[in-house]
């Protein structure tokens, strides 16, 4: 082995041209256009703010993603997390691409059976089942979670009354080595509660207990953290096989999986630090290969993952309203972004891009929201070049939570537009006006005038 | 019970002795035989003496008895026995000659068997020649025995036996029958059992006729190019002393033409080409063996037939025409049919080691058979594998580095059950775009599956290999990763298969047994077929399902019930390691392969009423993979689909085309399930263009196994239930 080479200690000014705790350099392209359309031409037609879904992307990273896992595992199955973005479009494009349902509440149950999807394709998951969505699940043959006991009693008592045997799996929380540990869903392994719930459920002998489901938190650095999380079920699974002579037909790990976003606080940008699906899939199939299941026996790998594959697809495209200097001289920059529709600018650094040509020159400034309350705020600093009133730009990465979590505040809701593989615009989504946010609507008889 | 079970099959011996003459074991043909050969009495007398005595040998020494049962042993001594027969006088020194000669034919036949078996060539009737010819040279001193004057004074013996009508009717067949070539032709039939007489060779050519179309008109064909051959060089085919012997054409003909060679336009084309050879040899040999008295009888075809099939042997290059037969079935037509058969359902190759695809999910063949950079001459079979992504791109990033490459550091699985022969490791990666050619193969690991065949991964990543030398590895079991390492500018997976051990030996053509290949029509599963350049393929997975419903240990018995009766079909394996479903009650069989992959059905011996019988058309070829869609397509032999008169005419023209061609096909439909599939349909459709002959089946599945077979015949229909202790 060759010698290492001996480099001088040097002491160098921090300046901001190196990623440091200051911030980036801004050596990056203004966005003009996304997949072919311009910027410019979205917003004229579409109008400020307008949320862009790039189907190309979402079906590139699905590929990337499914490829990661497939050619490392042979039975690997995909299931889109509704939570993260249930347009129906958006769903569409991933159940093309083989994708089945993954829901928490009765709602996206039926979103996703609207969505055309298979019922026997659906995993329901989450602690709030009503008894009326467990029945139907039961009914049709879909995959159910199970997060506590109270929901496992309430099953065993209704497989008395549906002659039907319920399809389930459990939900089982675990130490992986990372903090913080989530414990609020599912049974614990480590206290024996799963190993507990596994008896109680192949004892009542009216249930097929078919999976095992963990989901180990969320924007999980370490994929290291999979690969323990694998060796306990794969533990639960060969101790299921040896007592009851049944093989778990799935072993779902949940998502999880970190996006390219940078954290707030996070010192790294997230492009350089969060793992690739291949670190994560690595760490998920050979956790299972490696394990004490027989090969006939090799359970399907099912996996949840929602931010990592759609949070690249999505944009929210802006106008500025107005440049200010705050009394204590903080220069700021109001946007028609507000945070009811950057929902996740709370926990990222959003990257904000011009969509018009710059210089190099960079300011460091506030960005506030075009809403009338102290908090909106998307970015505390950022460096950006001076922009006027008028200009555009392009938040990205923002393809996940942003249309589930948003909220409907002071004004509309904006347009939706996907734009195909063809370059072709989609509204998928219309914006709001006064009559769909007021059709819910009721005025009580004695209101309806405001005269007296 | 044992007894009576030897003396049936002693007298089947007896009776398929007369057939392996012509090559046949047919009954009906093997008794017009012996009829014929009793046209001599005496003669016939001795034939059966001479292969009886043969037989008894064959059974104390404790040869084959199988051969004994097929007349193997037998047709020499018969041939010796009638020669002697013609020959001599009846008398007790006769008796005893015959039974030494029989024996002494055995003895060489044996001998001979064990010589030629080494180089895959019959003894035919050199044993009847070399004895025959013994006895010619020492008959004159055989004082005791009186020459016989039988066969010299054809007319008185007719007279004698059957008076003036007789006489009457054997003199009205040889006028009608007075023409030149024809009335040769059934002569020279005639004489192999040594009846030279037109009647004894019409019997025989009718025989031959019922027998096989494609052997009769085999026959006629080498006589006729013999004949024609003749003309040519101004001689006179119906001269007496080759009259005799013209029946070394018609054998010939026979042997080369479509029964120790598949029968097809080139082995027509041969007999036509080799015929004139087997007539030089005749008059050559002729003068020669004049000298010291004797007959040259079946010599030439001996030589000519031997020769050839040797010398097809010696072929380089992997043979697409004039193909050995395989699987003997003593009929030309069956021969062909079942090869046809084969050739559709297995590419040529049988099911005794399926090699799979060596990794998980969706690679591409970036270079093929006889591909344009490095598989060329001795390793031109082989396939290199890497992984694209969406754009058809192999790699991420710029691709600088072996990292960014999709396939490298992917499992690298066992294509096949079998021992770890040879492993190479320590080789480093390249850097991207540089080889080294020192160590070509660069880390290799060779996997023995069979004493013939080896399958060997090569520039594998180093330290990466997972298994040791002489372990014993599941197919699809992990053994290695992807590498860059040796001859390898970019990582990619190099997969050959080999006769011999060794890393670095030259390639063999070998089928992947079971691929899906993407492409823009969707998604195909191919059987017994070569992945070729840029095709996207994947290593399917079996169906539980169908593996429980289709995998037949021996000893299962697969019981069902109708309304009229049970059925009992036992799965059973015999010393030839064959399978096949017997039924129970009437021995009818069902012969069958299978693996894990698939279930192919290859032959039926019985009934064609039995329900056995439609079971089989019905599952002619069951893969273990499932996927929405999946339709498979087969081809079903003619003569297992139409009846006797049609089959007789496509028999005639059926080395050249063939024109009853059922279509198989199966479709299969499932319940959707989450994971496991709980209830299939196979819906089995055999359908043939220019008849009405379609059928219709229905194969049920459940967890327990086969459930519900239906089948529809034209307008018949018939419901089998699985019974409840099914398994």
């Amino acid at each position: 082995m060759e010698k290492k080479r001996f480099e001088r200690p040097i002491i160098t000014k921090l300046n901001t041209g190196m990623p440091n705790k200051i911030g980036l350099k801004t050596e990056y392209q203004p966005i003009r256009s996304i997949d072919g359309v311009a910027v410019k031409e979205l917003i004229e037609n579409y109008g400020s703010p307008v949320y862009v879904i790039s189907e190309n992307t979402m079906r590139s990273v699905y590929r990337q993603a499914y490829q990661a896992f497939s050619t490392r595992y042979p039975k690997i199955q995909f299931a889109w997390s509704y939570k993260t973005n249930y347009m129906d479009a958006v769903c569409k494009v991933y159940h093309q691409e083989g994708s089945w349902a993954e829901v928490v509440s009765g709602f996206e149950y039926d979103k996703a059976v609207r969505n055309g999807v298979p019922t026997e394709h659906i995993i329901f998951n989450g602690p709030d089942k009503s008894i009326e969505d467990l029945e139907k699940a039961i009914r049709n043959k879909s995959l159910i979670h199970i997060d506590h006991f109270d929901e496992l009693y309430t099953i065993i008592g209704l497989c008395d009354r549906i002659k039907e045997r319920p399809q389930v799996a459990i939900r089982v929380n675990m130490d992986t080595g990372i903090y913080p540990q989530w414990t609020r869903f599912g049974f614990n392994y480590d206290n024996g509660e799963a190993w507990d719930a596994i008896n109680r459920i192949m004892i009542s002998g009216k249930i097929d207990f078919i999976g095992l489901h963990a989901h180990i938190g969320t924007y999980i650095m370490s994929a290291n953290a999979y690969r323990i999380a694998g060796n306990k079920l794969a533990d639960l699974a060969v101790r299921t096989k040896a007592k009851y002579g049944k093989a778990v037909s799935y072993i779902d790990f949940g998502g999880g999986f970190a996006s390219k976003n940078t954290l707030k606080g996070a010192y790294l940008p997230g492009t350089d630090t969060t793992p690739s699906f291949d670190e994560y899939a690595d760490a998920i199939t050979s956790s299972i290969i490696n394990s004490e299941i027989k090969p006939e026996d090799m359970p399907t790998i099912v996996l949840e993952t929602g931010r990592a594959l759609i949070d690249d697809a999505g944009y929210i495209l802006g106008t500025v309203l107005a440049n200010k200097r705050m009394a204590d001289g903080t220069k700021t920059l109001i946007i028609d972004v507000g945070v009811n529709m950057l929902f996740t600018s709370f926990w990222y650094d959003h990257k904000i891009t011009p969509a018009q040509d710059f210089s190099h020159h960079t300011e460091s400034a506030k960005i506030y929201g075009p809403l009338c309350m102290n908090i909106d705020v998307i970015r505390e600093y950022a460096d950006l070049p001076p922009l006027k009133k008028g200009d555009q730009f392009v938040i990205s990465r923002i393809g996940a939570y942003n249309m589930t979590q948003w909220m409907q505040f002071i004004t509309y809701r904006p347009k939706i537009v996907m734009i195909d593989q063809q370059s072709k615009v989609h509204v998928i989504r219309n914006n709001e006006n006064l009559d769909t946010i007021t059709q819910l609507e009721k005025v009580p008889e004695h209101l309806k005038s405001i005269k007296k | 019970m044992r007894q009576k079970e030897l003396i049936i099959s002693f007298i089947k011996g007896l009776v398929h002795a007369y057939g392996q003459i012509f090559f046949t074991n047919q009954r009906f043909f093997s008794i017009l035989l012996i009829i014929v050969s009793f046209f001599d009495l005496y003669a016939g007398l001795c034939g059966v003496l001479a292969v009886v005595s043969a037989h008894i040998v064959a059974y104390t020494f404790g040869f084959n008895r199988t051969h004994i049962q097929t007349g193997m042993y037998g047709f020499n001594a018969l041939l010796v026995g009638l020669g002697l027969g013609i020959y001599f006088d009846m008398s007790l020194a006769l008796v005893f000659i015959v039974v030494v000669s029989a024996i002494l034919t055995l003895f060489i036949a044996v001998m001979l068997e064990g010589v030629l078996y080494k180089y895959g060539l019959p003894f035919l009737s050199i044993p009847f020649l070399l004895v025959v010819w013994v006895l010619n040279l020492a008959a004159s001193e055989f004082t005791a025995l009186g020459v016989s004057e039988r066969g010299l004074y054809t007319l008185n013996e007719l007279y004698a036996s059957g008076g003036s009508n007789l006489v009457q009717f054997y003199q009205w067949w040889n006028n009608l029958v007075n023409n030149n070539w024809l009335t040769t032709y059934f002569i020279s039939l005639g004489a192999i059992f040594f009846q030279y007489n037109v009647l004894a060779g019409i019997l025989i050519a009718f025989g031959l006729l019922i027998y096989s179309r494609i052997a009769f008109s085999l026959s006629l064909l080498g006589y006729l190019a013999a004949f024609l051959f003749y003309k040519m060089i101004g001689s006179d085919i119906s001269a007496v002393s080759y009259m005799y012997i013209g029946f070394n054409y018609i054998l010939t003909a026979i042997a080369l033409g479509g029964f120790f060679i598949i029968p097809k336009k080139t082995s027509y084309f041969w007999v036509v080409l080799l015929t004139p050879l087997v007539a030089i040899l005749t008059i050559s040999l002729n003068k020669i063996f004049y000298n010291f008295g004797i007959s040259i009888y079946s010599l030439p075809f001996n030589i000519i037939v031997l020769l050839f099939l040797y010398v097809l042997k010696l072929r380089y290059k992997p043979a697409t025409n004039l193909l050995p037969t395989v699987t003997q079935e003593f009929v030309p037509e069956k021969n062909l049919y079942s090869h046809l058969n084969y050739k559709n359902k297995f590419n040529l190759f049988d099911l005794n080691i399926p090699v799979q695809l060596p990794f998980f999910g969706r690679w591409t063949v970036s270079q093929g058979h006889e591909g344009e950079f490095t598989h060329q001459g001795e390793w031109r079979h082989a396939w290199d594998f890497v992984i694209n992504d969406s754009q058809s791109k192999q790699f991420k990033n710029q691709g600088d580095f072996a990292e960014d490459y999709y396939c490298y550091g992917k499992s690298v699985l066992a294509c096949a059950d079998g021992y770890i022969e040879e492993i190479l490791d320590g080789i480093d990666d390249n850097a991207i775009g540089e080889v080294n050619l020192d160590q070509n193969w660069g880390n290799t690991v060779v996997i023995r599956h069979h004493q013939q065949l080896f399958s060997k991964v090569s520039h594998l990543k180093k330290g990466s290999i997972k298994v040791s030398k002489g372990e014993y590895v599941k197919a699809g079991q992990i053994i290695a990763e992807v590498g860059n390492s040796g001859r390898s500018p970019f990582p990619h997976m190099h997969f050959q298969l080999q006769a011999t051990p060794f890393i670095g030996s030259k390639t063999i053509s070998y089928p992947i047994v079971s691929f899906l290949l993407y492409s823009g029509e969707g998604t195909q599963l191919k059987q017994y077929d070569y992945p070729k350049v840029n095709d996207v393929l994947e290593k399917p997975l079996s169906e539980k399902l169908l593996l429980n419903a289709f995998k037949w240990a021996p000893g299962r018995v697969l019981r069902f019930e109708d309304e009229h009766r049970k059925y009992a079909w036992e799965v059973k394996i015999n010393y030839l390691n064959q399978t096949y479903l017997e039924d129970q009650d009437t021995g009818d069989k069902a012969y069958f392969q299978y693996n894990n992959d698939i279930l192919i059905f290859t032959n039926y011996l019985g009934s064609q009423k039995n329900k056995l019988f439609y079971f089989y058309l019905a599952c002619q070829k069951v893969s273990m993979y499932f996927f929405e869609g999946l339709t498979l397509k087969s081809t079903i032999r003619p003569n297992e689909m139409y009846g006797k008169w049609m089959m007789f005419f496509q028999d005639f023209i059926a080395p050249f085309y063939i024109w009853l061609k059922p279509q198989y096909s199966i479709v299969y439909q499932s319940e959707r399930a989450s994971f496991l599939l709980n209830k299939m349909d196979l819906r089995v459709f055999i359908k043939h263009r220019k008849s009405n002959r379609s059928q219709e089946h229905f194969i049920e599945i459940n967890e327990l196994g086969i459930s519900d077979l239906h089948f529809n015949i034209g307008d018949k229909s018939y419901h089998l239930k699985a019974q409840t202790n099914h398994l």
